[in-house]
């Protein structure tokens, strides 16, 4: 049985009783012929004797164009009503399709890759959609991306499809729950298919109780296998007090139930550094360490190789490293005197170090740092920030409060890069200051009768201030002092102490970057260009790929620097496809085969055959056949 | 020239003179010349006064006999006859008299139909033919006819009289219905003097062509029919549904032209023009067809050759 879907039987009947009084208006007048004048009637009337005959089919020939024109137009008519089977008119489902785009779908154990995979399932959906049936194709990485809207469209929802690609990132089923969620809320007959291999160990507990508000879970499980080795952890950093060596450490996870051989090879500038072999047991995480490098390398590469089928999973195979940039700093020191400070600077070969006596005048030029040993002068434009060692009470950054003696650090600032590597608690100080910080300044270190270590920023010039001589404490005779002066160097300098080697893929990143820009641009590795905007001095941006990325920014888009970022996710690297998910309260389950529906649209054939007739109809005017 | 100039539509004598200055221009004028040259070549010894009318009566050349009646001249009985059979015979002599030749132009509409070609090669050829005439020394009437004889010049005679044939014939204007039997009722009325009388027509008469002929004929005239013919007519540039109408009599027709219906008028009008030849043919009446695509001297010398023009 054929019902209409498109407009009202009684509207389909105005529009064709208006059409079809048009066409014969137009018919009539077709018909007024064209007056042409003949010198001599009777020879014509000799020859129309003998088509009196044809004259009958004659009027036929033109009643049949009429009946064609009217059969046209209830054809375009029947095509608005939008015929189709009664079973196509119930009310259609909405899907939202959730395909999963993470790096577990990067695993070549369906070929050519589980992505292909889910996305060829998909297709299969979007080509059994009903004519009632609307769908919306989803992207479920780190966050959810649609990428069309709920749309019955089949090429809209194909192409769709066809823009996914995987990332480097874990796959957050609890917010792509949420999404589907809201997007069908208040729709009948909503289905939440997710496509994917269902190893979504981070968030499956959440998923698992995502009110998903009378939708309906499904599940197309993709993937074979669960054979992977990743390296899941990578890192590099400086020695804090020899810079130009740095050490690695890197973990090798085997995730199968077996043992493998695996030979990990180091690189760096894309020169071999070091190759190994190890084998790994059952679920073993193998870390290694690469102590005592040196040379010029900026970049680092570790790569693992397995046997064939023994690693389905090529995405965590690789991770990326990059090491801190070195410049050299200058440095202002004001001291009468002080062996200590002196020396501590002396351990970094990137420092340029001027030093004058108080009252003396100070050099030219620009200082990255000064370091006021006992003194506090005014400080002059041309120095970034200064570092305050017992300021006196003129001059002083920060108000000095009541005298204290026989006093030590109490409490202390873990996280502040100042006091990075640090353990103030055994610092013994015999006289000294406590701050009166003032709003905006913060305490880096107190004792128990006030702020004795602040940092802050007086006229756009940070600066930290230390309430005491450090040569009235033991602090000089510890290793954290010279730690703690470099340390503050590094960080007015913005050399990183802290220095991220890289980021993980799929969290947000916050790129240190000159606070004065607004917005900066960053490369991917795959050579895609993003502007980022900048906040409070970082370049906020969630990476989905793992590789080497660029900095660049201001007015001639000079390179700001570059960073590394990796899966370094070893719940991401656990591959091993689940066949069943249970998400929204309840178990997914598989799409009905009646679902996939063959999706009859007879408007076209109508549209085709109104084309084919008046083709037929121009064909045969051209020819003179119907004239 | 002036822009007004060109969008001001110009009066009407200035138009006509225009058209006759066409019409008759110098190189027509030349070839009439040389027509009448050619004409005294073919035709020479026969050219001058000799044409000899059928009337029997005074001349010198002998024609016949008929029985003595009462009355008749003594002096033209045949003596030697009556010496050898006894019986009184009268000689006949036939009687020479100029030939009065007679153009009849035919002006309706249809003569003028498309761009007018029939109805100025019908003026063309009378104006040949008529300076022919008059350089033979033989009396030319033209006269122009529709449904009746609507304009007349008066029978005129040597070749300087060519100028007013001109001056007659680049006035007339077609126009009107033809019924030629009407008209030439109206002539023969009209001109007691028999003659040879040179119909060019295109003989459309809805009332059929032959009337027109049968009373030149019955009147004692000499018919010479010059079917001045238009192959455009036989195949109009037509396609699709159309409504005809007769250009003289309004006559309206709905016809679907195609292909085999353009065929098949081609067909009839062929018809009709071998009906007409037919006809006259028939009847000893001279026919000649002449087609508006051939020059008009080219036409005037096969007129020649055909004959009964020139005797």
């Amino acid at each position: 049985m054929i019902g209409l879907g498109g407009l009202p039987l009684g509207t389909l009947l105005g529009i064709f009783g208006a059409g079809a009084a048009l066409i014969v208006v137009f018919y009539i007048l077709k018909l007024r012929r064209r007056a042409v004048p003949v010198p001599f009637s009777r020879i014509w009337d000799s020859v129309l004797k003998d088509k009196q005959a044809t004259e009958l089919f004659s009027k036929l020939r033109r009643l049949l164009s009429l009946l064609l024109q009217l059969g046209l137009l209830a054809l375009l008519v029947l095509a608005l009503g939008d015929p189709k089977p009664k079973e196509d008119l119930r009310e259609g489902r909405h899907l939202v399709l959730l395909i999963d785009a993470s790096a577990s779908m990067k695993a070549i154990d369906v070929k050519p890759t589980r992505l292909a995979a889910a996305k060829a399932e998909a297709e299969k959906i979007v080509r059994g959609l009903g004519a009632s049936d609307r769908a919306i194709v989803v992207q479920m990485g780190s966050v959810p991306t649609p990428r069309s809207s709920m749309s019955g469209d089949r090429a809209e929802l194909l192409q769709a499809i066809a823009q996914v690609t995987a990332s480097d990132t874990h796959a957050d089923l609890e917010a792509a729950l949420f999404f589907g969620r809201d997007s069908l809320r208040g729709l009948p007959h909503a289905e939440l298919v997710v496509i994917g291999d269902g190893a979504y160990a981070k968030s499956a507990l959440p998923a698992a109780r995502v009110n998903l508000e009378g939708a309906e879970p499904r599940f197309v499980p993709i993937g074979k296998s669960g054979k992977n080795l990743s390296i899941s952890e990578f890192s590099v950093r400086r020695y804090p007090l020899d810079k130009a060596r740095y050490e690695v450490m890197l973990e090798v996870a085997n995730l199968d139930d077996e043992p493998v051989d695996v030979e990990l090879e180091l690189s760096g500038d894309g020169v071999i550094v070091d190759v190994t072999r190890l084998k790994l047991g059952p679920s073993e995480r193998l870390p290694r360490y690469y102590q005592d490098l040196a040379g010029a390398s900026r970049t680092l590469t570790a790569r693992i190789k397995a046997a064939a089928g023994a690693d389905e999973q090529p995405a965590d195979d690789v991770a990326y490293a990059l090491l801190p940039e070195r410049r050299r700093a200058r440095i202002l020191l004001v001291s009468p005197g002080n062996t200590y400070l002196e020396a501590t600077l002396l351990l970094d070969e990137y420092l340029d170090v001027a030093q004058v006596a108080p009252g003396a005048p100070l050099p030219a030029g620009k200082f990255d740092v000064a370091i006021f040993d006992g003194v506090a002068p005014t400080l002059p434009d041309d120095v970034g920030a200064a570092l305050y060692l017992n300021p006196p009470a003129e001059g002083t950054p920060v108000p000095l409060g009541p005298p204290l003696v026989d006093f030590g650090f109490d409490t202390w600032e873990r996280k502040s890069p100042v006091l990075r590597f640090l353990s103030m608690g055994d610092v013994q100080v015999a006289k000294g200051h406590a701050f009166k910080p003032g709003p905006g300044d913060k305490v880096i270190g107190a004792s128990e009768h006030g702020p004795i270590l602040v940092g802050g920023a007086r006229h756009g010039h940070r600066f930290v201030a230390l309430g005491f001589d450090p040569r009235d404490s033991d602090f000089v005779l510890r290793i954290a002092w010279p730690l703690f002066v470099l340390n503050t160097i590094n960080t007015f300098i913005e050399e990183d102490t802290g220095y991220v080697s890289s980021y993980r893929t799929g969290d947000v990143w916050r790129i240190p970057v000159p606070a004065s820009l607004a917005t900066v641009n960053l490369l991917e590795p795959g050579g895609a260009k993003h502007t980022v905007p900048v906040s409070d001095g970082r370049a906020v941006f969630r990476g989905q790929l793992a590789g080497f990325y660029k900095l660049s920014g201001g007015a001639d888009d000079a390179p700001l620097g570059e960073f590394a970022a990796n899966l370094s996710d070893l719940e991401e690297s656990r591959i091993a496809p689940q066949k069943e998910l249970t998400f929204g309260g309840k178990k997914a389950s598989a799409l009905p085969v009646s679902a996939v529906s063959y999706r009859s649209d007879i408007w076209i054939y109508l549209l085709l055959a109104v084309i084919a007739v008046s083709l037929l109809e121009w064909i045969t005017y051209h020819r003179r056949v119907t004239v | 020239m002036g822009l007004l100039d060109l969008i001001r539509p110009k009066s009407a004598p200035r138009r006509a003179e225009a058209r006759r200055a066409e019409l008759f221009d110098d190189d027509f004028q030349k070839k009439l010349e040389s027509l009448a040259i050619v004409s005294r070549r073919i035709f020479a010894g026969r050219m001058r006064a000799d044409r000899r009318s059928k009337k029997k009566g005074s001349g010198v050349e002998f024609a016949d006999h008929r029985d003595y009646t009462a009355g008749d001249d003594f002096r033209s009985v045949d003596w030697s006859i009556y010496q050898r059979f006894g019986r009184l015979l009268v000689r006949l002599y036939e009687e020479e008299e100029d030939l009065s030749i007679y153009f009849i132009v035919d002006a309706s509409s249809s003569m003028s139909f498309g761009d007018g070609r029939k109805f100025d090669q019908a003026r063309r050829l009378a104006a040949a033919l008529a300076y022919v005439g008059l350089a033979n020394l033989d009396r030319v009437t033209i006269v122009s006819a529709t449904d009746a004889v609507v304009a007349r010049m008066p029978t005129t005679r040597g070749k300087g009289r060519i100028f007013k044939v001109f001056e007659f014939l680049s006035e007339l204007t077609p126009g009107g219905t033809t019924d030629l039997g009407d008209a030439m009722k109206t002539f023969v009325a009209q001109h007691k003097r028999r003659g040879l009388a040179v119909l060019i027509s295109d003989l459309y008469d809805p009332a059929g062509f032959e009337r027109g002929i049968n009373t030149l004929r019955f009147n004692k005239f000499e018919p010479f029919v010059l079917h001045v013919v238009d192959q455009k007519e036989a195949r109009p540039e037509l396609k699709g549904d159309v409504r005809l109408y007769d250009c003289e009599t309004g006559e309206e027709r709905e016809v679907t032209v195609t292909d085999s219906l353009l065929e098949d008028m081609a067909r009839a009008f062929d018809d009709y023009q071998k009906s007409i030849e037919r006809f006259c043919t028939s009847r000893q009446v001279a026919y000649f067809a002449a087609d508006v695509a051939m020059p008009f001297d080219e036409l005037v010398l096969r007129v020649f050759r055909r004959g009964g023009f020139l005797r």
